[in-house]
């Protein structure tokens, strides 16, 4: 097996890369749209790309929605795109030096042809940053082939009777896309790259999260088969699925390619001819053929193979299904291996049918129905993946289903798909730039983590290392000289469990943050009390945290208040670590457990 | 262009632009094609092609160049394909004059190159397949680049093509100075009895959202099927794909930089909305109809017109310089309902009235565009007035320009010729201001 994978990171820059508009998440409604056809545009030598041609025979159109931070003229393709994004391209070259990739001498932005409507322009803004490089990994390294800063796409947002919506506010927003050589030795591995890639980009402390912020695309070939892209896997525990599925697909359809040379012989598969036989289930008691037209086709000594099942819930037919649907937009076709009761069509059904189409018992036959010109266009994709069952696995872009089985998507673009873009102007990469990045470079994660593991569990370790409040983390305990279980712990948990709570606490900037760090080092309230001032900031962001604590009384106990307390409760007979527990349980959120012990020690 | 180093290295090694190389650069070897150098590229970074599509950019120094075998043609072929009339399909003509509208792009080098032939052009615009197509390139200018004596090659195209049998004729255009060539063909094709119809495109037809394929199928439409023997100007009617306006071609301005419906109608309503699918509907009901009788030529202009425009400051000595290069009219882009500054040390009066005194015409218009100049409601209107200046109404000041350039051709009587500009020849005076836009 042959195996690789790309991954996408969304930057957490504040504009966009080639704009002015804000790059950054937001909640923002959409204002208006505006309408747009897209079409094939002739290629190089004047021959169409084959993957923008595809796109163009569905003959859509696009909707797009503006936002007001985060759409201008240069989103909807009426203005020319603004220069390159200076921190976006920072951020790219310090992720090359991260992966041992060597940075270009000079940046040249490309287009790359788009035609799924998912750039109003009709093509993506894409260069390359670095080339080569390599990552460790259990299995060895793995190389890394290129280093790219892009342009993300509009997100989808619907789509109905041949009209997609996308919508403008993530167009345009940096992506960092890292391809890796195909180096990946198995299913696992692949995820563990993955991972691995995702953790040193996440080090940079310079990447969006959350959903959709980061997503996979892998290169799949086996002995034989072909090379396929499976585009979009955004949640890592899928990987494993995605490609131990693929491998199977592909090697199953070598099988099956081996069994038709059996039966074919030197023979050629003939064009079938599209028969209708809407007459026969006039009065069908299926709904789903009681349409104006159904079409058959026969395929000639094929019976059986349309059932051949390629992994768990996907046949061949079902990959004859995907054809059709790509190429017609129909919602499927039925064929003669499935159980032809379901739909329910009768024996008598049948057999009329086999005989007007002239199928005997070796031959497959597939019936689809809808209007005339569908049907034609649906058969029309039947026969071209038929023919292409008869040379295995295809070069091919499939997208990931929700159990990680895949579907066909469009056939593998060529490099027909990259020309320059004339409107951006090249740009020179020094070395004294790199020279300054590679100065202040994020640590590798593995030499971040090994810091952290002696001051920290484990767990704590791993959960500051990659989180966005390391920076913070790092200047807690570096400059306050705070104890750093305790910052971690403030930062990863107790933060979070807020959240969870409901408290805003993404009202708490890095500077609130490190005013309570610097309030609590100078004694002013103990930990316990620290939910209850998060709590009230979240709410209240524009008071000061001395403030917070004063009118939450929340201060810390004195030392001479805390020693009344002490001989007031020893006057009931209390001592010891019952004493201790009493006051604890009554002033916890006012009280350093530990000064309290010294106390009741020093004055028992 | 590579620098005189990289030049000099390619030539020792008989490496042409396009050839297959391999470029050493320490321990990294890249392969791929040699491309041309963009203009605005450091010269000393050579760039190749590879084969994954990318370009890479790499500093010549401490480089090592070997040629490879394989070459790569950059650069455009034209197909040589024959197309042949078909009966029953409507004919019109198509001129080209530059531009990106129906242009092809190289892959290569993200060059682009306008087609003229008309199998390269129906191969861009398939729904033109539609027409018979008579194709003919003129010139390849930027509309920024044009002249006067452009404008008189371009009458003269189009009035040839009027004389075929043709439905209507399309000259396709940088967009820029687009209203300035349909403002003057609008003046030296006299009697039109057939659509002239200007068009072209803000976005290459490089890409697939280009609006240059509706703007030529909406074009090609109403050349073939409308009813308006005027020049017309016909582009975007939205930044939508879903339709555009014809405008008239002596109504109309470039109004953005680069939206595709830069181009209004000012002070004019458009003639007609035209539908991608070919439905045209009427929106102005005052046009010249297409009619049998015979379009007639008057490609005369004199070209020694200034168009100045006045602000807040100006050098009036300007006019002094025109003068003395024998400029033989003004058009003034005034403020407003048509002032010029009248301080002393500023005052473009004294001009006004010295040019009337030598017979040299000065017309005003206003740099507002929409709306009319007037010459009464303010006393230093009435200076103007007083002094010689002619006032043009709803005209727009590029179309003033352009007319007073042909009325000098045709009269050097200073009566004769404010009666000829204050005349409505091709719609560019209207007597009512449309209230709506
Ligand atoms: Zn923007």
């Amino acid at each position: 097996m042959k195996c690789g994978i790309e991954i996408h990171q969304r930057l957490a820059t504040e504009k966009k890369l080639f704009c002015g508009c804000s790059a950054q998440p937001s909640e923002e409604k959409p204002i208006a749209t505006v309408e747009r056809m897209q079409r094939a545009v002739a290629g190089e030598l004047g021959d169409v790309d084959l993957a923008a041609l595809h796109e163009y025979s569905r003959g859509r159109k696009y909707r797009y929605q503006i936002f007001p931070q985060s759409t201008c003229l240069v989103e909807l393709d009426e203005e020319p795109p603004h220069s390159m994004n200076g921190e976006a391209l920072e951020i790219a070259v310090e992720v090359c030096l991260l992966l041992n990739s060597k940075v270009v001498d000079e940046v040249e932005v490309m287009r790359k042809t788009v035609i799924d409507g998912s750039n109003t322009s009709g093509f993506q803004r894409t260069s390359i940053i670095g080339l080569g490089g390599f990552i460790e990994t259990s299995k060895g390294r793995v190389g890394i082939q290129a280093v790219c800063l892009e342009e993300e796409s509009s997100g989808i947002v619907g789509e109905k009777a041949g009209e997609i919506t996308y919508r403008l506010d993530r167009l345009g927003i940096p992506l960092v896309e890292i391809a890796t050589s195909p180096d990946i030795k198995d299913a696992k591995h692949a995820r563990e790259v993955a991972e691995k890639l995702g953790m040193i980009l996440r080090a940079t402390g310079k990447v969006q999260r959350g959903i959709g912020t980061i997503r996979q695309d892998i290169n799949i070939s086996v002995p034989e088969g072909a090379r396929v892209e499976v585009k979009g896997a955004q949640e890592l525990g899928l990987i494993e699925t995605i490609v131990d599925k693929e491998v199977r697909r592909q090697e199953k359809l070598v099988k099956i390619k081996g069994e038709l040379e059996k039966r074919f012989g030197k023979k050629k598969f003939g064009k079938p001819a599209m028969v209708e036989v809407t007459e026969i289930f006039k009065n069908s008691a299926s709904k789903l053929l009681r349409k104006e037209c159904v079409l058959a086709m026969k395929l000639e000594k094929f019976a059986g193979l349309l059932g051949e099942e390629l992994y768990e819930n996907r046949r061949l037919g079902t990959e004859f299904s995907d054809y059709a649907v790509a190429k017609a937009g129909v919602g499927g076709i039925i064929h003669s291996d499935e159980k032809l009761e379901k739909y329910p069509i009768t024996g008598e059904e049948l057999s009329r049918l086999r005989e007007k189409i002239g199928a005997g018992a070796q031959d497959a036959f597939v019936l689809v129905a809808g209007d005339g010109k569908t049907c034609e266009r649906a058969l029309e994709g039947v026969y071209e993946r038929t023919l292409q069952a008869f040379e295995g696995p295809q070069n091919e872009v499939r997208r990931v289903l929700a159990d990680g089985g895949t579907a066909y998507m469009r056939p593998m673009p060529g490099s027909a798909r990259l020309y320059p873009e004339t409107d951006v102007p090249p740009i020179g990469i020094s070395e004294e730039f790199i020279e300054e990045i590679r100065g202040r470079l994020s640590e590798m994660p593995e030499e971040r983590k090994k810091k952290l593991l002696k001051v920290l569990n484990e767990e704590l370790a791993e959960k500051i290392m990659l989180s966005e409040n390391y920076p913070l983390f790092e200047k807690v305990v570096g400059e306050l000289k705070v104890e750093p279980k305790f910052v971690a712990t403030t930062l990863e948990e107790t933060l979070v469990s807020l959240r969870r709570e409901g408290v805003p606490v993404e009202k708490l900037n890095e500077n609130k943050l490190m005013e309570l760090f610097i309030e609590y080092k100078c004694g002013k309230f103990v930990k316990a009390a620290i939910p209850e001032i998060l709590r009230y900031i979240s709410k209240n962001a524009g008071e000061s945290i001395s403030s917070a604590v004063e009118k939450l009384k929340l201060e810390k106990m004195s030392p001479v208040e805390l020693k009344q307390i002490v001989k007031e409760k020893r006057k009931s007979g209390k001592v010891g670590k019952a004493l201790i527990q009493d006051i604890m349980r009554e002033h916890r959120l006012r009280v350093d457990a530990e000064e309290l012990s010294k106390i009741v020690e020093v004055y028992p | 262009m590579y620098s005189k180093e990289i030049q000099k290295k390619l030539k020792d090694l008989g490496v042409e632009i396009g050839d297959s190389v391999r470029v050493k650069r320490g321990d990294q070897v890249h392969e791929g094609i040699l491309m041309p150098k963009q203009e605005l590229g450091d010269p000393d970074a050579i760039v190749i092609k590879l084969s994954n599509g990318y370009s890479l950019g790499l500093k010549f120094k401490g480089s090592e160049l070997e040629k490879l075998q394989g070459h790569k043609g950059i650069g455009f072929k034209s197909s040589e394909e024959k197309t042949k009339r078909i009966a029953g399909k409507p004919l019109i003509s198509i001129i080209s004059t530059g531009g990106t509208v129906a242009s092809r792009v190289d892959y290569a080098t993200g060059g682009v190159d306008a087609s003229y032939r008309t199998s390269d052009i129906v191969k861009t615009v398939p729904e033109l397949g539609e027409f018979n197509i008579d194709s003919k390139f003129l010139f390849e200018i930027m509309s920024e680049n044009m002249t006067p004596e452009h404008w008189k090659e371009m009458a003269r195209a189009v009035y040839k093509e009027l004389k075929t049998d043709t439905k209507g004729v399309i000259v396709t255009h940088g967009t820029d100075t687009m209203h300035f060539s349909s403002a003057a063909l609008s003046f030296m094709l006299r009697d039109l009895n057939k659509p002239v119809v200007f068009t072209g495109s803000q976005r290459s037809s490089d890409r697939g959202s280009s609006d240059s394929f509706i703007n030529m199928i909406c074009s090609a439409n109403f050349a073939s099927k409308g009813d308006v023997a005027e020049v017309s100007l016909v582009m975007h009617g939205s930044s939508n794909d879903d339709f555009c306006y014809a405008h008239r071609g002596t109504k109309v301005r470039k109004l953005h930089t680069s939206k595709r419906d830069a181009f209004k109608s000012v002070n004019d309503e458009p003639l007609a909305k035209i539908f991608p699918d070919g439905r045209i509907e009427m929106t102005n009901g005052n046009y010249r109809k297409r009619c049998d009788g015979e379009v007639s030529l008057d490609d005369k202009l004199e070209e020694k017109v200034a168009l100045i425009k006045t602000y807040p400051g100006m050098e009036p000595g300007i006019f002094d310089f025109y003068i003395g290069k024998k400029f033989k009219g003004f058009v003034i882009e005034g403020t407003g309902l048509g002032h010029v500054p009248t301080i002393e040390g500023h005052s473009v009066i004294s001009r006004i009235r010295e040019a009337t005194k030598a017979g040299i015409p000065v017309c005003i218009t206003s740099q507002c565009l929409f709306g009319r100049v007037h010459d009464f409601v303010y006393a230093n209107l009435r200076k103007e007035f007083e002094a010689g200046a002619m006032f043009c109404g709803d005209m727009l000041p590029e179309v003033a320009y352009v007319k007073l350039m042909h009325v000098l051709a045709h009269s050097k009587d200073l009566e004769e010729i404010k009666k000829m500009m204050l005349t409505n020849v091709a719609g560019e005076l209207n007597e009512r201001t449309p209230v709506l836009e």
